[in-house]
């Protein structure tokens, strides 16, 4: 037991009294939450800038520019008098769309015929591409409905009979969890999860290389590390992933006991993991570069923002062994969305695994370090 | 100069650690990230339909569902708790709910509603699901609509015309085969090597120029304290380029990007954002004169440099102060300049300002390592 506690405090002061680890572990978190976040405090995209190309300059198509203009997503901010100008407006990023509305757009549709008009949305961005879409097609589509029940009704059918033609079902759409599609409620939950992993590596890893010889059986030593890291993190990791997220508005449906179920393998699987990240690259310049470059690709292995079903199966395989990839979906799901923990249950299991075999390997590091230090001592 | 080249290609090759980070680390993160982004937009993703008329033109609607390649009916459920709870536990991403009564409902004109829930949590597969399952249900409502009106005697042509008044052409500009995954990796690798070539670049560094080292070797064998600085970058510049180069060879040559620009005008990039990143790792070294704070100060600047980018979130839409620390970092011109000369065909007086950006960046860093330099000149030369 004593034992336990030596290692305990040892680990305490390593990380406490190492200006470099605590700058880590406490400021770097502090830095990142303000960092992190900046991109994305404007959460959503409204009125897009949209270039409009009108060859018809009609009262028709003047009508259409007017509908597409009051739409939240996107708004008619140039005009352009062809296709050239129009995608240079775009390629100099002062617009993300261009709608075409050919000539003779008003008198084929007073013709009673197809009258087409054609939209080109900027595909390099995701995000904007998505929104001009969206928000020009929905007013096209009420526009196009409309056309259609007045010629229905013109033609002597009744108004509810028209409406029931036009659109025979009513089609709505409920964005669950996150219904204001919110960049910041999408992505920082788990960017949360993230930087805590990799500070915490870098961190104890450093703690780790710059360990001296310890004393005691190796398991009471790595036991009483893993206490170190629990006290430690008892703190951080409520403030980080329930307290931070409120501060910035997130909205939270998780209930604490499972963010704590969740969050206790995490910390120890991560702090295990970070003793055999010391092991294998032993000095702490490398241990931190090497940490720095994987935050990005751990990210995207995680199956969070780039969907599971397209990582291809023996990296998503790999992707199972770092701890961040259960614990962004675990806690995601719990915080967002609400999950009990019995449909989480899976995700625990998969981190206490994680906990289990990275403790064996740190164990045997011990044992190892410690055997290959008496050798040269019996050797001197 | 070339003699400290020499020196620290030798120093490179005698120390796995360093040969490990500046060229065995950038390769590794450019096959995960190709490896993770080869497939493509993602397909197959599950959806639950919770069909409750079970008739013929519900079961119309789940193939069609079905068919649409975003999506797969996963199974079926028997209500909405159901469904919902199948999304919270990660097994589906969306449920499509098609009410009791919805094929009589819309023969009566009754207007049933049918409703797509989709997990927004999970943005970037969620939207993708809501999209199939939107473009799906218009196909199985519009041949609703065709067989109504052919039934009251209109040509299948005429009522296909007739549905729809005012068809939308969409087209996807730059990128018409809606490759967005080649998009991201043509950012990621080089956000990844940023943060590589500083890192690096300050460790290399550390190891003349650190408290403990003797710098004035160095400065001897180059003749003085800036060619020495130099002649232990250059080389790294090298590698750093080389490897940029092989991630181009991969996502222009294997994945088939289109290249549609200046070939100069990338390669002037390129050299100029590694030597941006490289000063970055350099000026946090000369200023603290110590890797754990250089470390530090690099990974402030360059870990979470990708989010103000803008290929998530555009910049357009940041707040200024987000745009102008984005405009500070070398990643941010050089990513522009890739897609620019990529997919978007950008013309030259367009795409060259991101080079400038690149060239004034470079000059100011430059100028700080310098002004560092010639103080450690003179305390060199105090010492000696």
């Amino acid at each position: 037991m004593s034992d336990i506690l030596t290692a305990l405090r040892g680990e305490l002061r390593g990380i406490f009294a190492d200006r470099q680890v605590r700058l880590i572990v406490l400021a770097a978190l502090v830095i990142y939450a303000l960092v992190y976040p900046y991109p994305y405090r404007a959460e959503l995209l409204r009125d897009v800038p949209v270039v409009l190309v009108d060859l018809d300059r009609s009262t028709s198509s003047a009508d259409l520019a007017r509908q597409v203009t009051a739409s939240e997503a996107v708004t008619l901010s140039h005009d352009a008098r062809d296709m050239i100008a129009a995608t240079r407006l775009v390629q100099e990023r002062r617009a993300y769309g261009v709608l075409v509305i050919p000539e003779g757009f008003e008198r084929a549709l007073l013709r009673g015929s197809q009258s087409p008009v054609a939209l080109y949305a900027d595909a390099s961005y995701f995000l904007m591409y998505q929104r001009v879409m969206q928000g020009a097609a929905v007013p096209l589509r009420q526009l196009g409905a409309e056309v259609e029940m007045g010629r229905l009704i013109a033609e002597g059918t009744a108004p509810d009979v028209a409406l029931a033609q036009v659109s025979p079902a009513e089609q709505v759409e409920v964005p669950l969890f996150n219904p204001a599609a919110g960049y910041a409620t999408y992505v920082l939950p788990a960017a949360f999860v993230l930087i805590l992993q990799q500070t915490m590596l870098m961190g104890l890893a450093l703690v780790a290389t710059r360990r001296g010889q310890g004393h005691g059986h190796p398991v009471w030593r790595v036991l009483g590390r893993m206490g170190a890291w629990i006290a430690l993190y008892a703190v951080l990791l409520p403030l980080y992933l329930i307290v931070l997220p409120a501060l910035y508005g997130l909205p939270n449906l998780g209930n604490v006991t499972a963010v704590l179920m969740l969050g206790l393998p995490f910390v120890l699987a991560t702090g295990l993991l970070a003793q055999c990240v010391a092991a294998l690259f032993r000095r702490g310049e490398v241990v931190q570069v090497v940490l720095l470059a994987v935050g990005l690709p751990f990210f995207f292995l995680s199956g969070f923002a780039w969907p599971v079903e397209a990582i291809p199966a023996h990296l998503n395989w790999i992707a199972q062994i770092i701890p961040s990839t259960a614990a962004i979906d675990g806690l995601v799901r719990v915080s967002q969305m609400g999950a009990t923990t019995p449909e989480i249950a899976h995700r625990l299991w998969h981190l206490w695994a994680l906990v289990g075999a990275f403790a064996t390997v740190a164990v045997s590091l011990e044992v190892l370090a410690h055997s290959s230090t008496n050798a040269d001592h019996q050797d001197g | 100069m070339l003699a400290v080249m020499l020196r620290e290609i030798r120093l490179i090759l005698r120390r796995p650690a360093l040969l490990g980070l500046v060229v065995l680390l950038p390769v590794l993160m450019l096959v995960v990230l190709t490896g993770i982004f080869r497939a493509g937009i993602p397909t197959g993703m599950a959806v639950t339909v919770v069909d409750l008329d079970r008739s013929d033109l519900s079961r119309s609607i789940t193939r069609m569902l079905d068919a649409a390649p975003e999506i797969t009916v996963h199974e079926q459920a028997l209500s909405l708790s159901d469904a919902r709870a199948q999304i919270v536990a990660g097994q589906t991403r969306g449920a499509i709910y098609l009410p009791q009564g919805l094929e009589r409902d819309i023969l009566r004109g009754a207007r049933p509603e049918i409703v797509i829930f989709y997990d927004n949590q999970h943005m970037s597969a969620g939207s993708m699901v809501a999209r199939g399952a939107r473009g799906a249900i218009d196909t199985a409502l519009a041949g609703q609509r065709l067989s109504i009106r052919q039934g009251q005697g209109e040509a299948p042509v005429q009522a296909t015309a007739r549905i729809q008044p005012i068809p939308l052409q969409a087209h996807a500009l730059f990128n018409p085969a809606f490759d967005y995954v080649h998009f991201l990796l043509a950012a990621l690798v080089p956000t990844v090597l940023q943060i590589i070539a500083a890192a690096a670049t300050a460790y290399a560094i550390s190891l003349d120029f650190g408290p403990g080292r003797h710098p004035q070797v160095l400065a001897r064998m180059a003749g003085g304290v800036l060619p020495a600085m130099l002649g232990k970058i250059l080389p790294y510049t090298l590698i750093f380029l080389l490897i940029l180069g092989l991630s181009d060879i991969a996502l222009y040559g294997w994945l088939g990007v289109p290249l549609r620009g200046s070939l100069l005008l990338m390669a002037t990039g390129a050299v100029l954002f590694v030597l941006c990143v490289q000063l970055i790792g350099a000026a946090a070294f000369v200023l603290t004169r110590d890797m754990g704070r250089a470390a530090s100060i690099i990974a402030v600047i360059t870990a979470p440099a990708f989010g103000f980018m803008g290929l998530g979130f555009p910049r357009e839409a940041m707040s200024q102060l987000a745009q102008a620390w984005g405009a500070l970092i070398p990643g941010t011109w050089y990513v522009q300049l890739r897609i620019d000369q990529s997919l978007r065909q950008t013309p030259l007086d367009i795409a060259v300002w991101s080079v400038v950006w690149l060239a004034c960046i470079a000059l100011a860093l430059g100028a700080v390592v310098l002004l560092r330099l010639v103080r450690l000149r003179r305390a060199i030369e105090a010492a000696t």
